[in-house]
């Protein structure tokens, strides 16, 4: 070879070194649009809805690694939790975000509206598999086959219950027969504590009007069609789960008296309703675990999965996801970001992070459910829960249901949808509308926004 | 009942250094027994407006679980409240942010309306009442008529999301205290600015040097009302601002209700605490400026509309 | 009110000074009217830039469909206006509006003037209570609504201890949609202070002499009240009367901060939607901005009516003494 030729082939020799290294430990710089030649991820970068300051270890290790990774780069962030209002006005001025970080359950707003990128290039470039990513949380970033964002967190909704309470009432939480209506409201019945008129202890707490879908799916109701397009609440069978559920909150003297206690309840505090008895058991997403280990680490529960009437186990999962923003300045380095965000590798560190923070406060480490498969499978490998039997018992709970989620599908009028809903089972549980026609109300008034936000 | 006008006292201009106590010692109260009773209804009612304040400090040093009881003092008094709550949230950086833009606010509109009121007390030009009747029926207009467009137009001028918008409106005087202020002003002997004339002061000369040193309580009057009302207010920061970092302290407040990360519904004593940071700051001014507050809005409600 | 001065402009001496003064008076004329001009050009600027010219842009918008998100803007003449008579949340959002403001504004009234006729029997302690009572007004508004969050909580706050320590039942005034309004009506009342500062003074400007002279003819207590009182302090009341009405319809603040934002407001939802409340979220969680301005121009009527009913119907009660 003549000299002239050898930088040529030396570079052709990197190349190849760095293509056989790509999509592993080294993500090699790429931009999100697909072009010739890696580019250099540099510049700033803003990224809406998230906190670097405000946030915690698992958002500190990897926003580090980003930095690490890509020195050139300038990440700032919003510092505050995604709210439509800011998003929206933030893009009415022309001053749009790069990337952002939005639940999963109002993105198909977004996407209908074109605001944010397709990231199918994205993906390419960064060699992302899509497939590490827990089915339930993929669907719901997916519309006609494009990727709109890439999952971040699994979020489960299980049984937490009291032994105390089911103790105190001569119930076994192991033994309750959680697909069987009866059996719950009889087991309400018997859990609910009152001393004369005023209520110290819940039941059972619905959760409603946000569970109404996990209710309705252990009903076999869907309430919304897969493709997100028709809004299925007037179907009987989630009447028949508001009527249910909603029929618990009679155990505790009615909804008023329900939500007045509740409402007083330390929710984060040490005297939480679980340590301090205020509570028999409740469906709850799985982070609320996190904040028992952190203010009361040797909490007596049992955590076992919802179960459809039929007694099959399932959850229903949802979380947060990271989006590029159609018009955003540094689409490569946006690009760079949410992959990172999102790596096994990043969520590994993140974890090890939590472990040993959890470690030195001598507190149980709860692992982190990432939304990537292969992450869960390092980081839960090993957590040394054997002091805290009640919260082992719980992870291996929810990693197990994890692979039988339901997710709400996105929808064109995703938030539009969900008010609708949410104010027809207020109605229903505060103003004592029936819940067939509440629903059908709802049914007629979400079809409206969600036709209107398809055209 | 007939009256002559001369047998009242007209004296519509306002008198700040004059505070109006009773001067009459016997005639008004009745006899003791009566004044005994009167005394003991006020207490009452007293109590019904000062209590909640209160309990809100006590609240807020208490432990979580005991937050909404009737104690005054918890089983443990909790500073670390006030600790976790700066922690969790921005407040030194609310806080400034409130202080900015309330002396701004109060500042601007002090000395613009001084102008625009010192325009309408001493010169004489056509169509000056017709003019001053327009001022005074824009404070009628329901902010909310206002409000879409004042956002679009500082949105177009590239303010959206600064904390301009909060006070700068603040520098075309407002037509409130451009009202009060004319009063004070009418109130002020014309030959003091003749002489200044004859001397060859300038208007602004004469505004500056002779007007304003003369209404100097009227001046503290409007200032302090105007810092209170920019400090506490809620719409504006809720529509212009979006980063938490610009937060005023009542917006910050308003986060930490909705967000149960930082404090939020279910930690009612970090919420408390909130509550106290935001309030304090106005109860002192208010002690130290308590004349001022109470002889403005006693002025407005005599003179009438 | 008296602009005690003479005609700084008769310089004049004699005829022969006519044309010299007249054309000074000239000159002067135009500098006064010249620097009228400049201090009040802050007014006259913010009143073009923020206010005329806003309102006759949120007119146009009200015709309009326009969404900022959306780049397209469509004229659709009154179909903002026909979409308000149908809409329930305007018919729940007035309704809930127009309750508080019923019961808001004679019971601030009422409950001010009571006050203030104590505060006029206790002589010099009369400054103290004042304090007293100011106080809940110069708490921010968003503190307000944090502190009844806490107060009015339906099992543990302090009004219903209260109330259950008297044997009454205590309501659910945050979750029942019943006693939501109720108990947004109590927090503002709390709010009475300035009120009471208004009737104070006026009552302190009623002469003494017109008592004295009614005792002498040996008028009651209710006679004076009826026949002197009322009629000297009439002024403050309609001037509370209409400052409080627009007020009142237009709440937000405490309301807001207390059931609306970023969170699920349950049964507040419904009974708390106040009409500005409503309106706000149209414009700024919405965006639709020509629905919200339509609303904006029918809250402006309403308020116009009321008030021009209120002014009319106070000739026949407001006393006002010889002419202004």
């Amino acid at each position: 070879m003549s000299p002239r030729r050898m930088p040529l082939v030396a570079l052709m020799v990197v190349a190849l070194l760095l293509a056989a290294c790509g999509g592993g430990e080294e993500t090699p710089p790429a931009s999100a649009g697909g072009s010739e030649g890696a580019t250099e991820v540099s510049g700033s970068l803003f990224a809406f809805g998230f906190g670097y300051e405000s946030g915690d270890e698992i958002a500190k290790v990897r926003v580090d690694r980003f930095r690490e990774e890509y020195p050139d780069a300038k990440v700032s962030f919003s510092e505050s939790g995604f709210e439509e209002q800011p998003f929206l006005s933030a893009l009415a001025s022309g001053e749009p975000p790069d990337v952002v970080n939005l639940p999963r359950n109002t993105i198909g707003t977004f996407i209908a509206r074109g605001v944010l990128a397709p990231l199918d290039d994205c993906i390419a470039q960064q060699g992302i598999d899509m497939g590490v990513f827990y089915d339930a949380a993929v669907s719901q970033v997916t519309v006609e086959g494009t990727t709109y964002a890439l999952p971040e967190f699994f979020n489960s909704r299980i049984w937490i219950m009291s032994n105390k309470a089911f103790k105190d009432a001569g119930l076994d939480p192991q033994e309750l027969d959680v697909s069987d209506w009866d059996a719950i409201a009889e087991a309400n019945e018997q859990l609910t504590k009152t001393n004369g008129n005023r209520l110290t202890r819940i039941g059972i707490d619905p959760k409603l009007p946000e569970f109404l879908p996990l209710w309705s799916w252990a009903n076999a109701s869907d309430i919304i069609s897969e493709d997100g397009l028709t809004s299925q609440l007037e179907t009987p069978g989630v009447a028949e789960a508001l009527e249910y559920s909603n029929s618990i909150h009679e155990a505790a003297g009615g909804r008023t008296k329900f939500l007045d206690f509740r409402d007083t309840w330390d929710f984060f505090g040490e005297e939480n309703q679980f340590a301090a008895d205020q509570l028999g058991a409740n469906p709850f997403e799985q982070w609320y675990l996190n904040v028992l280990a952190d203010v009361s680490p040797n909490v007596d529960i049992t955590v076992r999965p919802f179960e459809t009437r039929d007694g099959e186990p399932f959850t229903w999962s949802d979380g947060n996801a990271w989006a590029i923003t159609a018009d955003a300045d540094n689409p490569g380095a946006a690009c760079a970001f949410i992959a990172l965000m999102t790596a096994k590798d990043t969520w590994v560190e993140a974890g090890e992070a939590r472990a040993k923070m959890r470690n030195k406060e001598n507190k149980p480490n709860l692992g982190v459910y990432t939304g990537n498969r292969e992450a869960d499978e390092v980081i839960f490998e090993d957590l040394g829960l054997g002091k805290w039997p009640s919260f082992e018992q719980a992870v291996q709970t929810i990693l197990e249901v994890q692979e039988n989620a339901r997710s709400i599908p996105p929808s064109p009028a995703a938030a539009a949808f969900e008010t609708a809903w949410i104010s027809a089972v207020d109605g229903v549980m505060t103003g004592g509308d029936d819940p067939a026609e509440a629903l059908a109300a709802a049914d007629q008034e979400a079809q409206e926004a969600i036709d209107a936000a398809a055209r | 009942m007939a009256v002559k006008d001369r047998e009242i006292d007209r004296s519509y201009i306002p008198d700040i250094d004059r505070p109006q106590e009773a001067t009459q010692p016997g005639s008004r109260a009745a006899n003791l027994a009566t004044r005994a009773f009167f005394l003991a209804t006020l207490l009452a009612a007293t109590a019904l407006f000062v209590y909640p304040l209160i309990w809100l400090l006590s609240a807020s040093l208490k432990p979580a679980a005991e937050v909404f009881s009737s104690d005054f003092i918890g089983s443990e008094i909790r500073w670390d409240n006030y600790t976790r709550l700066f922690a969790m949230a921005p407040m030194l950086t609310w806080t400034w942010n409130s202080v900015i833009v309330s002396f701004l606010a109060a500042s601007t509109v002090t000395i613009s309306s001084a102008m625009v009121a010192f325009a309408f007390a001493y010169f004489r030009f056509p169509y000056r009442n017709v003019i001053f009747s327009i001022v005074l029926a824009t404070m009628m207009l329901p902010g909310a008529v206002l409000m879409i467009p004042q956002f679009l137009i500082w949105d177009y001028l590239g303010f959206n999301n600064t904390l301009f918008p909060l006070w700068a409106g603040n520098l075309f005087g407002s037509a409130f205290y451009i009202f009060l202020l004319r009063q004070f002003f009418l109130g002020l002997p014309r030959e003091l600015f003749e002489a200044a004339n004859v001397d060859g002061a300038g208007y602004f000369r004469m505004w500056r040097s002779i007007a304003l040193p003369l209404t100097r309580s009227a001046l503290i009057v409007v200032f302090i009302f105007e810092l209170k009302v920019a400090w506490t207010d809620l719409v504006r920061p809720l529509i212009f601002l979006r980063d938490v970092e610009l937060f005023t302290l009542p917006r910050g407040l308003k986060a930490i209700i909705d967000n149960p990360q930082i404090g939020g519904q279910q930690q009612w004593e970090l919420l408390a605490a909130g509550s106290v940071i935001v309030t304090v700051p106005m109860i002192l001014i208010f002690f130290a400026f308590q004349r001022y507050f109470i002889e403005g809005i006693a002025t407005t409600g005599s003179t009438g509309k | 009110m008296a602009i005690r001065s003479t005609d700084p402009q008769q310089h004049a001496t004699g005829p022969a000074d006519e044309p010299k003064a007249a054309s000074k008076r000239m000159t002067n004329r135009r500098r006064e009217l010249l620097w009228a001009l400049i201090f009040m050009s802050p007014w006259i600027l913010g009143f073009l830039i923020f206010m005329a010219g806003p309102m006759l842009w949120s007119l146009w918008l009200s015709f309009t469909d326009y969404d900022p998100l959306v780049p397209v803007t469509n004229f659709i003449g009154v179909e903002n206006y026909q979409e308000l008579f149908s809409d329930p949340k305007i018919r729940t959002s007035l309704w809930n509006t127009v309750f508080f403001t019923i019961f808001n504004v004679p019971g601030t009234i009422i409950s001010g003037l009571v006050l203030a006729l104590l505060l006029d029997k206790v002589g010099r302690a009369a400054g103290f209570f004042r304090t007293a009572f100011y106080l809940p007004n110069i708490t921010p508004a968003v503190a307000v609504g944090a502190l009844f969050l806490l107060l009015l909580n339906g099992r543990d706050g302090i009004v219903n201890q209260i109330l259950r320590s008297v044997g009454l039942p205590g309501p659910s005034w945050l979750n029942d949609p019943a006693w939501i309004k109720p108990g947004i009506i109590m927090m503002m009342l709390w709010s009475v202070g300035s009120t009471v500062i208004i009737y104070y003074a006026a009552l302190r400007n009623v002469p003494q002499v017109l008592y004295e002279a009614a005792r002498v003819d040996g008028a009651s207590a209710w006679q004076q009240f009826r026949n002197i009182t009322v009629p000297m302090i009439s002024g403050a009341i309609f001037f509370t009367l209409i400052i409080n009405t627009i007020a009142s319809l237009q709440l937000f603040t405490e309301v807001y901060a207390m059931f609306f934002g970023s969170q699920q407001s349950g049964a507040a939802g419904e009974a708390a939607l106040f009409y500005v409340i409503y309106l706000f979220s149209n414009a700024f969680e919405f965006f639709n901005m020509g629905y919200a301005s339509a609303m904006a121009w029918l809250l402006f009527v309403v308020i116009g009516l009321i008030t021009l009913v209120q002014v009319k119907a106070s000739k026949r009660w407001v006393y006002y003494e010889g002419a202004e």
